[in-house]
């Protein structure tokens, strides 16, 4: 190696280095939690939240040695494996697209590394390297209990041991690159235009568009899932057939195919020819972003913080029009809100646009199960859900309920929204307006975003599930109520550590720890609703009893929340130095 | 007019002190120039004063209101300029001052007034309508101060206002300041810029390490005992500051 690239080398590696350190905030950490003794509750938070999802994952175990069990005898054990690995590289490609559009272009650091003297492929790697490393942790959840259930019941040797973890390395490189070859080369054509933040978005969601199409032409492809739609007949006679799921699913992205191969195989001849042909493609693929980078990178990236408005004095008349005549102060808290969420691209596919896709994605995914076919079999998911909302319409409310409200408060607007402000939070601070005045207006918006996503999930659930006014209404009610207390909670747990110091919005919102926790405590809310809901059914309750007392409840915790955030904020917002 | 007394404030859980034992009043109708080395307590001061920061002890009051019990009362007198411009990148000139409008309840015809006068006095009216993401940071430093300006409060407190100006509107915001304190308004704003402070203040405080070492008019401050015989702000300055 020559004396100039290894000093590149090592400049790449100091910036990655930097990079890793700012993006996961060790420095920050440790200050607050060592020096600061600050956030030292999140530490057994954390760790009770780790114990909880054990049981979780021990399901997952069970279910794997399950399928493993009828698989093995078929000779087709390597499917799961496939599935496994191919479902987190899918998963690294449907978030990737947000990953990468925030992390290249809105991230507020690369405006110190541009001058620096860095190569446009230098900036850019380390910013990937970043997202992969972030993948890693996102990816473990869905690959390692495959790889170590299957690793350990079929007894793999070191060969199984030693590729799983150069797949496991491998694994987001090639979804993520591809994402990012496609995001830099349209970046680089949004970047002529003048309307760039409605390109990035309009971008943004082809690409999210063009993985989901992905998933489901997989899932088509693959045409069984082992879910409620398969007749036990047709996954025999599938997978007992020469033309087997492995290779089916591996038509369609052979990443997936060579990665179970590579595993599966160990140090056989099959095995270490498809690691090669995994990390040849990973390789290049990677070098063809890099070459891309130095060509167009920067061209991309340098128009978007050029000026976007044209020169025009307004007349008096016009100024006029425009002067606002008078809001009230928590009017226009609201409108900031509603403005800066929907003009800043990250914000509004995290937060609003959530709400829509979330239903959405769900009824393709219903749809593309049956193949299309909506009904008639036994076995089509939509029939289930119809035949279940007719035996037992309290079930088919709560469901519904549940969906909306699922729909309604997984977005992260109400989490994030002290967070959003970021440097600006002075702001909020300095007004004279009562901190319970602007939680309320904050509430007002997170509240609406969730409204949107009940009312999508309300017309999904009505014209593709075809339920019928009568469950539809009592559920929108519950999710309605639901709503107020599931909003209220994530402002309150965002509040109580608002994550103001970051310098990429999709820190703010979609890496934010706040909306994290504040799922968790969504699922837990939800939890102990439906322990309520098994209890009250175990009495004898009728119907309209139990929806009513599940209203009523939901609706008195409701209220009690909502005074305890403006309570919290009027506490909370002198508190936070900033 | 601006009180504060017996103000100490620490970092790290008391084992940084920013501010110790500052006892300060500023007047009405008194331009008082904040000064200090880099680190000396200046915005740590500025910002307990208008509530960003809790002092750990004493007290501050802005026109009698206590900023800690009755902050309210206090920030509806109050405006302030940070030593940077972070605002709302997403929202154009006019709707940030708008919201600003709002939420210090400006009428309608005062509203228009200000932001005529001082958009034109600051050369932003052509770009109002723009998104502040496409201002420079002189332009943004500038929106800050108009929305500042727009509530025409009787209290200012501003860091480092000229940094980023171009001299024209440097010379205007200077301008400015001597107008809104001749009307017995308060403004307290730091500056490095050891000139601006000698001609334009009314009274001058220095601070270093966290502690006053030095208030008065520019003639007080002459009177110092002290071992070198410079008569200039500068020359003062930095022998008090120089321990």
């Amino acid at each position: 190696m020559s004396g100039r690239s290894g000093s590149r080398l090592r400049t790449l590696a100091a910036v990655v280095k930097a990079g890793l350190r700012s993006n996961f905030g060790l420095a920050t950490l440790k200050h607050r939690l060592f020096k600061e003794k600050k956030d030292r509750w999140l530490v057994p938070l954390i760790g009770l939240a780790a114990v909880g999802v054990v049981p979780m994952f021990y399901g997952i175990v069970l279910l794997i040695e399950n399928v493993y069990l009828v698989l093995r005898p078929m000779g087709q054990e390597r499917a799961l494996l496939s599935f496994g690995l191919l479902a987190g590289q899918l998963l690294v490609l449907l978030f990737g697209v947000y990953y990468v559009i925030a992390a290249f272009y809105f991230s507020r650091d690369l405006e110190f590394l541009i001058p620096l003297p860095l190569r446009p492929a230098e900036v850019m790697t380390s910013k990937f390297v970043v997202i992969v490393i972030n993948e890693y942790l996102t990816v473990a959840a869905v690959v390692l209990p495959v790889v170590i259930t299957l690793g350990v019941m079929a007894r793999g040797g070191a060969g199984y041991w030693v590729n799983a973890v150069l797949v496991y390395l491998a694994l987001p490189v090639i979804p993520l690159a591809l994402v990012a070859l496609a995001v830099v080369a349209m970046m680089r054509f949004i970047n002529i235009s003048r309307k760039k933040d409605a390109l990035i978005l309009v971008g943004s969601l082809l690409l999210i568009g063009l993985s989901i199409a992905v998933q489901i032409g997989l899932r088509r492809s693959a045409g069984v899932d082992g879910g409620p739609g398969a007749s036990a007949a047709a996954v025999a006679a599938f997978f007992t057939s020469p033309d087997s799921l492995l290779n089916k699913v591996g038509a369609i992205f052979p990443p997936g195919i060579w990665a179970t191969k590579a595993i599966a195989g160990g140090f056989s001849g099959e095995g270490l020819a498809n690691l090669a042909l995994l990390l040849g493609v990973t390789i290049a693929l990677f070098a063809a972003m890099v070459v891309l980078a130095e060509k167009l990178f920067y061209r991309g990236l340098v128009g978007l913080a050029e000026t976007t408005g044209r020169k025009r004095r307004l007349t008096r008349a016009e100024m006029s029009r425009r002067v606002s005549s008078g809001r009230r102060a928590g009017a226009a808290i609201f409108w900031r809100e509603w403005k800066i969420m929907n003009r800043t691209p990250i914000f509004l596919l995290n937060g609003v646009l959530v709400s829509v896709f979330l239903p959405a994605v769900f009824i393709l995914m219903a749809t593309i199960d049956t193949g299309g076919k909506a009904s008639g079999r036994g076995g089509d998911p939509m029939a289930l859900l119809k035949a279940l909302a007719s035996a037992n319409p309290l079930v088919a409310i709560l469901a519904a309920a549940l969906f909306m409200t699922i729909c309604g408060s997984i977005n992260g607007t109400a989490s994030s929204t002290f967070s959003r402000e970021g440097a600006q939070f002075w702001i909020s601070r300095v007004i004279p307006v009562a901190p319970r005045e602007q939680a309320a207006a904050k509430f007002l918006h997170s509240y609406l975003v969730a409204m949107l996503g009940v009312v999508t999930a309300g017309i999904v659930a009505a014209f593709f599930l075809h339920l019928e006014a009568a469950a539809l209404i009592p559920a929108a009610g519950l999710s309605l109520v639901a709503g107020v207390l599931l909003a209220a909670v994530g402002m309150m747990i965002d509040l109580a550590r608002p994550l103001l110091d970051w310098t990429n919005p999709q820190k703010a919102i979609k890496q934010n720890l706040n909306v994290l926790l504040a799922l968790v405590a969504d699922v837990g809310i939800l939890t102990i609703a439906f322990f309520v809901v098994k209890a009250l059914v175990k009495s004898k309750l009728a119907m309209g009893p139990v929806l009513g007392i599940l209203f009523a409840g939901l609706a008195a915790l409701s209220a009690a929340s909502y005074a305890a955030l403006l309570k919290f904020a009027d506490k909370r917002y002198p508190e936070i130095e900033s | 007019m601006i009180a504060l007394t017996h103000v100490s404030k620490g970092y790290n859980r008391g084992k940084v002190k920013a501010v110790e034992d500052l006892t300060l009043d500023v007047k009405p109708g008194e331009i008082f120039g904040f000064l200090g080395p880099n680190g000396a307590g200046k915005t740590t001061t500025i910002k307990m004063i208008v509530g960003l920061l809790r002092s750990d002890a004493g007290r501050i009051t802005v026109e009698g209101f206590d900023v800690a019990t009755e902050s309210l009362r206090a920030k509806q007198v109050t405006t302030y300029v940070p030593d940077y411009p972070a605002v709302y990148e997403r929202l154009t000139g006019l709707e940030y001052l708008n919201f600003i409008g709002d939420v210090y309840g400006v009428p309608k015809a005062e509203r228009l007034d200000r932001i005529g006068k001082w958009l034109e006095i600051f050369e932003l009216a052509s770009v109002v309508t723009n998104p502040i993401q496409s201002y420079s940071h002189g332009m943004k430093q500038k929106i800050v101060l108009t929305a500042a300006l727009l509530p025409a409060p009787r209290v200012m407190v501003l860091d480092e206002p000229l940094v980023g100006l171009d001299p024209r509107a440097a010379h205007q915001i200077k301008e400015m300041f001597r107008e809104h304190c001749d009307q017995g308004k308060t403004l307290f704003f730091s500056t490095h810029i050891m000139e601006v402070a000698e001609k334009l203040c009314d009274r001058i405080g220095i601070i270093h390490k966290g502690r006053l070492v030095a208030c008065g008019t520019m003639e007080e401050l002459k009177r110092i005992d002290r071992t070198e015989a410079g008569q200039s702000l500068e020359e003062i300055f930095l022998e008090l500051t120089d321990k």
